[in-house]
């Protein structure tokens, strides 16, 4: 009987506790903070991607806010995840206030999801910021949280650009100087060759990543385009002869071997053990790259073609706010104007490799300036911030696996099955059959 | 902390208190005697053998299981192949056979199915073929060192397979890899061996090999240990050769066990291309790597097209249902079992 008994007195303490847990969390918020703003932020930040950062900003939001407390949420499975999350929660009412959108969600979470306008908070609760949109952004930065629409549905947060990687060494040995990087996509050819010539390495790498965003600079650097309107409709509008022409670079140096055609982690590592002269891809990568050389990694801008202006798709996040009551919108937007300060972006960027989006932050001893002077291939990229358009992106169910076809079509170019004028047309068709 | 240890200990007092309430009742003791011929009556009709009922209660939790994680999965799966949907939008679209229609016409359908028999080839000749034949020299031909032959072509089945990818990654890099120098050095050039249509099926069948291999060699090797010394010591006495060995003795007497390995290396092994493939390739280049498995990843969670991966899914599902009946109505025919 004595363990009926026992049994009976756990059961009995299994009940209470899960009724004293359940009460501790529901008293939680409401017994913490009377008149305390509590808001939710999400963010994808995980511990190896920045989630230190985003820990450390709110921590110091927190302590220098105190009618204000921030709650910071990471979401699994980057810009998905947090999307099915944001709507599995606006389903059952109880919405973030803070959230972190890619890109390339841009249209879909203009179209989708019950976002507030973040200009109509400041001009409600923050009249002292209005201006502070187009004071501290470029146009061409604002643009990127801008749907096709027209709709500003958020703030830029995040940005990477694409930047020319180089080997110093390798450009002594081929009698090249590291100080006078190629330019051109033309120089990039010529330089590729002489190190294949005189080094017997290969010269030059376009990352392979199963995306279209590095071709993409590629492309509209020539004038051309991804994607065009015609009659309305969004169309393939990679099809032309600029195109054709950018891709044509790419396929010469290949051919001829002084380019490699290979997995994007096949020429990272060729690149890294000194096999390789030059790789163009994310700024994304120059920590990983600086720390796993032997050599001095420096970078250069993505290169031009001669005459043409330089485009350069940007990859990262904006920041959109969701609050409905007036109380935590304006602390939401109070949250937000402190991630975008420069002190705050300093952080983020020394984080996350990421680029500050706002004008001034480079050179603001509050900001990134000693960093930044400490750091050339940094400098590199920053410089670039007037050039950065928005990264295609396909509308649609089929969008993405539209998408898919551009990396397809550069395998065939870039093996040289399929010329690039050729390839790029029967892509073209193949994309506008999924976009109907 | 202090409130809940105290509401703790208060609770277990009440507890103590109900609990000789209970003992010292007559009704009690009634109570457990209801109980006691309850239960009879439960065991006689339940546990008892020859009772109709009894497998019943043995399976049931087993076909719970087996119900809620494949069965019902594989319902869900079929409803959800007629409709469009991309993971997030909280609408579903129905369109009935549409995406069967689609994807048994469209272009990359041939490819995929080409690609996927070439991996079958492929993985056979890498771990069915190739440890049947080693399993085969070290039982019966090798006279020493086969430990460590077994160990240390057991030893690469330990390590993960996005470890292998990551190290063949490395030995194919073909600018600095060690078998790029190693051509290089007799005057060749590395191909791009993830960047060819057929030689990057046969690399990543080799990575799957590194973890797969070794494991089959060993359950191969049992049931070479296991085929018995006098058989082939007679056939030695009457002087048969190696092959005639082989041929006779060994391949029938092991062909239950190779059945099993021929159909694990066929089925698991196309679901390891999935790991080689989304560490390295993508499916690339133009979809040269994809197969039935890889293809449904792509569609479902690459291009959030869950209707149409549910169909490649439910696709993939027929092929090897009817790969099994093949097996059980050809195959197995051939085979013997021991037992």
């Amino acid at each position: 009987m004595k363990t009926a008994k026992q049994l009976l007195a756990w059961l009995c303490i299994g009940t209470l506790t899960v009724l004293v847990a359940g009460c501790d969390s529901s008293t939680n918020v409401s017994q913490k903070s009377p008149g305390k703003a509590v808001i939710e932020y999400w963010h994808v930040n995980s511990e190896s991607f920045g989630g230190p950062a985003v820990k450390q900003l709110v921590e110091q939001f927190n302590k220098e806010n105190s009618d204000i407390e921030v709650v910071e949420k990471y979401n699994p499975d980057m810009y998905k995840g947090l999307t099915q999350n944001l709507q599995a929660a606006m389903a059952s009412g109880k919405n973030p206030d803070v959230v972190q959108m890619g890109y390339s969600y841009l249209n879909y979470a203009g179209e989708n999801l019950k976002y507030v306008r973040i200009q109509d908070i400041i001009n409600k609760y923050a009249p002292e910021d209005k201006t502070f949109l187009s004071d501290n952004f470029l146009p061409n930065i604002l643009a990127l949280a801008t749907t096709d629409d027209g709709k500003q549905i958020g703030i830029p947060y995040s940005v990477s650009v694409p930047v020319l990687y180089y080997n110093p060494d390798i450009f002594r040995q081929a009698g090249l100087n590291p100080d006078q990087p190629p330019r051109t996509w033309q120089e990039v050819a010529q330089y590729a060759e002489t190190i294949k010539n005189k080094t017997g390495n290969v010269g030059f790498f376009m990352q392979e990543f199963a995306d279209n965003w590095a071709q993409q600079a590629l492309i509209e650097s020539n004038g051309g385009h991804i994607l065009t309107k015609k009659d309305g409709h969004t169309i393939a509008g990679f099809d032309s002869p600029e195109a054709a022409q950018a891709y044509q670079v790419l396929v010469d140096m290949v051919k001829a071997g002084s380019g490699l055609h290979a997995t994007n982690e096949e020429g990272f590592q060729a690149f890294i053990s000194g096999k390789l002269g030059m790789v163009c891809t994310t700024i994304g990568k120059r920590e990983n790259f600086e720390k796993s050389a032997k050599f001095t990694v420096m970078a250069t801008k993505f290169p031009v073609f001669e005459g043409k202006a330089r485009k350069l798709p940007a990859g990262g996040n904006l920041l959109m706010i969701f609050s409905q009551d007036p109380v935590k919108q304006k602390a939401a937007w109070r949250f937000v104007k402190f991630l975008e300060s420069p002190e705050a972006l300093a952080v983020w960027t020394k984080g996350t490799g990421y680029l500050p989006p706002r004008k001034g932050v480079v050179d603001d001893p509050k900001g990134l300036k000693a960093f930044a002077e400490q750091n050339k291939n940094m400098q590199v990229a920053m410089s670039q911030m007037p050039e950065v358009v928005k990264w295609a992106s396909f509308p649609g169910v089929n969008g993405l696996q539209a998408e898919q076809t551009l990396i397809d079509v550069r395998d065939i170019i870039l093996s040289g099955q399929q010329t690039p004028a050729e390839a790029l047309k029967q892509a073209a068709a193949k994309v506008n059959s999924l976009l109907q | 902390m202090n409130l809940e240890e105290a509401e703790i200990r208060m609770a277990s007092h009440k507890a103590q208190d109900q609990g000789e309430q209970i003992l010292s009742n007559d009704a009690y003791i009634q109570y457990a005697a209801m109980i006691k011929n309850a239960a009879k009556h439960w065991r006689r009709t339940f546990c008892e053998a020859g009772s109709i009922w009894q497998p019943v209660v043995f399976l049931t939790p087993a076909t719970l299981v087996l119900f809620v994680f494949a069965y019902w999965p594989l319902l869900q799966d079929v409803w959800l192949s007629f409709h469009l949907w991309n993971m997030i939008s909280p609408a579903m679209k129905f369109v009935g056979l549409q995406n069967y229609f689609q994807l048994v016409t469209s272009a990359e359908f041939i490819k995929i199915i080409t690609n996927t028999v070439l991996y079958i080839v492929v993985l056979l000749l890498v771990n069915f073929l190739l440890p049947y034949l080693l399993s085969f020299m070290m039982a019966h031909l090798l006279k020493r060192f086969s430990f460590f032959y077994r160990s240390a072509l057991f030893a690469p089945s330990t390590v993960s397979l996005a470890v292998a990818s990551i190290l063949f990654l490395w030995i194919f890099n073909p600018l600095a890899g060690p078998l790029s120098i190693l051509l290089s050095a007799v005057g060749l050039e590395s191909p791009r061996w993830f960047k060819e249509p057929v030689l990057v099926v046969i690399v990543i069948g080799l990575i799957i090999g590194w973890k797969v291999f070794g494991y089959n060699l060993i359950l191969l090797l049992s049931a070479m240990v296991d085929v018995p010394k006098e058989l082939i010591e007679a056939a030695r006495i009457e002087n048969a050769s190696d092959w005639q060995l082989f041929r006779y003795i060994i391949v029938p007497m092991t062909s239950s066990t190779a059945l099993y390995v021929f159909v694990i290396t066929i089925v698991f092994g196309l679901q390891y291309v999935l790991v080689p493939v989304n560490m390295l390739t993508q499916g690339g280049p133009d979809q040269g790597s994809t197969n039935l498995v890889y293809i449904v990843y792509q569609y479902g969670f690459v291009f959030f097209q869950t209707g149409k991966a549910a169909a490649f899914a439910i696709l993939s599902m027929v092929i090897y249902a009817l790969f099994l009946m093949l097996k059980t109505k050809v195959l197995d025919k051939k085979v013997h079992y021991e037992n």
